[in-house]
C-alpha cells in the first residue's frame, strides 16, 4: 500500500496501509506521541483500499480490510476515512486478538483499580469514561478492555475516545477537546478525543478490576445489582473472542464475574452519571 | 430444552434458581418441576459484536439474483411479476434494516415495499450476501 | 409391553469445568469448548453418571444416595430426571446409550 503508519495502543502493534494519504495522515496526527509497535514488527494490519479500482479516484469510497474481514461491510467515503481507520483497527482487534479476553467496555483507573463499563453504542460507556478521565482518573480505553488470561488484570487500549453526536458537546462543556469531527456518518456525527499524554504514557501498565458497570443513558436514576449467572452471559455477548478462547476465557471470565461487582445503572444525564460513579466507587 | 443464547429472554438468576436453591452442597437437592429449564447453552452470535464495529449492508437481492424483484412473503421473482416490489436503489444499511424491521420507514426507499424488504431479509441463509449484517442487528426471529 | 428405561452416559466429570456462580453453575465441556450454565439438579445428574451409565431410577437412587432428595412420589422425580437429562442430551452434556 502507497501509505502506511505504524503505531502501538496498549499490547497491540498496528500498521494502517491505505491506497489515499489523508487517512494516514490523520491518523499519525490523533496518534501523534504514540509508540511505534514493538520491535518495530506489528501484530495487526489495517487496509483501506478502494472496492473497484475506479473508486480511488471517482467518488472514492474507502474500503475496511486487513488481516480479518467481515462480507457486507460497508465502505465509507474518503471525507470519513479516519472513521474508516477506526473502525478497521476495531474490526482486526475484535476479530484477531487472541492474546487477552476481549470486552466490550470502556475501562477508567483510580488509586490502583480499573471501573469497567460495558454497554452498546448510545449506553454512555465512551461519555463516561471520558469525563472520568477529565476528572482526575486514567484513561484506559472506551472500546475495548483486554483482560490478562493470566491473573485478570486489565491492560490499556487507549485509543482515541469517539464521541457521538450530543457527547461531543458534553465533553467539550467540561473542558476537552474534541477534534476532528466528522458529520453524516453512519453512526451520526463523531467527534474524537485524544487521551491525555499520562494516559498513553502508562499504557503498558495494567491494574485489577474492582467493580463493574452497565450504564444506561437518558433512563430515571436507579441501580440494580447483576447477579454473577447474569453478568457472566451479558459479558459472553460482550465478548468478541470468549468463544475462541476455549478453556482459557471460561477461567478468566469465571474469574471476573467471581471476583467483581456488577450493577446496572439508569442516569438521565451526564452529571448524574458520574455523581452515581464516583458514590458506587467509594462503596465498592 | 436446551435454548440458545443470543439475549437471554429472562435472567438467569431469577424465578427457576429461586425455586431451586443452591443444590447438593449442603445436603438438599431440589429437582424442580418436571417442565423447567436447567440447561442454558451460551452460543453468542460472534457475527453481532464483531460486526457492532463496522458498518454493514444488506443487498437486496444478492448480487447473484441482481434485478429480480421481492414478493411480499421474501421471495425473489422474475422482474415485473404482479404484486412483487422492486428492488431497493442501492443497498440498505444495517441501520436501515432495523428500522424497517421494527415499522418505521427510512428515507429514500419506497414505503410499501417495506414488508416484501422486511420478509427477504428475514429468510436470509448464511452465506448470502448480507446475512451477517442481519445477524448482527440481533433482532429477535418473530 | 412396557417399553425399557432409557439409558444415559455423560462424559467423565475430568471433561468439564464446573464454577459455581451464585444458583447457577457455569460448566465449560472441554471436548466441544461450550460453556453451559446449568441449574440443580443437572450439575448432579452429569457427576453421578460418573459411576456409569444409567436410567432416571438408578440415577434417582444415587442422588438419593448423596442427597437428601425434596419429598415426591418416586414416578414424579424420575420424570423430572428424564427431562433434564433430555435437555443435557440437547446441549451436547450427555447422550443416551
Amino acid at each position: 500500500m502507497r501509505h502506511a503508519l505504524a503505531v502501538r495502543v496498549g499490547p497491540v502493534g498496528f500498521r494502517i496501509g491505505s491506497a489515499w494519504p489523508s487517512p494516514v495522515a490523520a491518523s499519525r496526527a490523533l496518534y501523534q506521541g504514540y509508540p511505534a509497535p514493538e520491535d518495530g514488527i506489528p501484530d495487526l494490519t489495517v487496509r483501506l483500499y478502494p472496492e473497484r479500482p475506479w473508486r480511488r479516484w471517482l467518488r472514492p469510497s474507502v474500503a475496511i480490510g486487513g488481516d480479518y474481514w467481515l462480507p457486507d461491510a460497508a465502505p465509507l467515503p474518503l471525507a470519513q476515512a479516519l472513521l474508516a481507520a477506526e473502525m478497521g483497527m476495531n474490526l482486526q482487534v475484535a476479530l484477531g486478538w487472541r492474546r487477552h479476553l476481549l470486552l466490550h467496555c470502556s475501562a477508567v483507573e483510580r488509586d490502583g483499580r480499573v471501573l469497567l463499563m460495558s454497554g452498546a453504542s448510545g449506553s454512555g460507556k465512551s461519555t463516561l469514561a471520558t469525563l472520568l478521565a477529565l476528572s482526575g482518573w486514567r484513561f484506559l480505553g472506551d472500546e475495548f478492555a483486554f483482560v490478562s488470561l493470566g491473573d485478570g488484570t486489565i491492560y490499556p487500549f487507549p485509543r482515541a475516545a469517539s464521541l457521538k453526536n450530543e457527547a461531543v458537546a458534553a465533553v467539550r462543556a467540561a473542558g476537552g477537546i474534541v477534534g476532528p469531527v466528522l458529520e453524516a456518518t453512519p453512526k451520526g456525527t463523531i467527534g474524537y478525543w485524544r487521551p491525555p499524554a499520562d494516559a498513553v504514557a502508562r499504557m503498558a501498565e495494567p491494574a485489577p478490576p474492582k467493580l463493574l458497570l452497565f450504564p444506561r443513558f437518558g433512563e430515571a436514576e436507579r441501580i440494580e445489582a447483576m447477579a454473577p449467572s447474569e453478568t457472566f452471559v451479558r459479558l459472553t455477548q460482550a465478548s468478541t473472542n470468549y468463544v475462541a478462547l476455549g478453556q482459557a476465557g471460561f477461567s478468566a471470565l469465571t474469574r471476573l464475574v467471581q471476583g467483581v461487582p456488577a450493577l446496572t445503572i439508569g442516569y438521565p444525564d451526564s452529571a448524574a452519571g458520574l455523581a452515581m460513579v464516583e458514590r458506587l466507587w467509594r462503596e465498592a | 430444552m436446551a435454548q440458545d443464547c443470543d439475549k437471554p429472554e429472562k435472567s438467569p438468576g431469577e424465578s427457576d434458581a429461586a425455586a431451586l436453591g443452591v443444590a447438593g452442597r449442603r445436603g438438599v437437592l431440589m429437582l424442580g418441576a418436571v417442565a423447567a429449564t436447567s440447561v442454558v447453552t451460551i452460543r453468542p452470535a460472534l457475527a453481532s459484536t464483531a460486526a457492532s464495529v463496522l458498518n454493514c449492508k444488506i443487498p437486496i437481492p444478492d448480487p447473484a439474483h441482481a434485478g429480480q424483484y421481492i414478493t411480499q412473503d421474501g421471495r425473489l421473482v422474475a422482474a415485473g411479476t404482479k404484486d412483487a416490489v422492486a428492488p431497493p436503489p442501492r443497498p440498505i444499511t444495517g441501520d436501515e434494516a432495523k428500522k424497517m424491521i421494527n415499522g418505521q420507514s427510512p428515507a429514500g426507499f419506497d414505503p410499501s415495499s417495506r414488508e416484501a424488504y422486511v420478509n427477504y431479509i428475514r429468510r436470509l441463509q448464511h452465506g448470502t450476501s448480507g446475512f451477517t449484517c442481519y445477524a448482527s442487528l440481533q433482532v429477535p426471529r418473530p | 409391553m412396557r417399553a425399557p428405561a432409557i439409558v444415559y452416559a455423560a462424559d467423565p466429570p475430568a471433561a468439564r469445568i464446573a464454577v459455581a456462580l451464585d444458583a447457577l453453575v457455569a460448566v465449560y465441556h472441554r471436548p466441544s469448548g461450550v460453556t453451559h450454565l446449568l441449574a440443580a439438579p443437572s450439575p448432579e445428574l452429569l457427576d453421578a453418571l460418573a459411576d456409569g451409565p444409567a436410567d432416571a431410577a438408578t440415577l434417582r437412587d444415587r442422588l438419593a444416595a448423596r442427597y437428601d432428595l425434596e419429598g415426591d412420589a418416586d414416578d414424579r422425580i424420575t420424570a423430572t430426571i428424564d427431562a433434564r437429562m433430555e435437555e443435557m442430551i440437547v446441549a451436547g452434556l450427555a447422550w443416551t446409550t
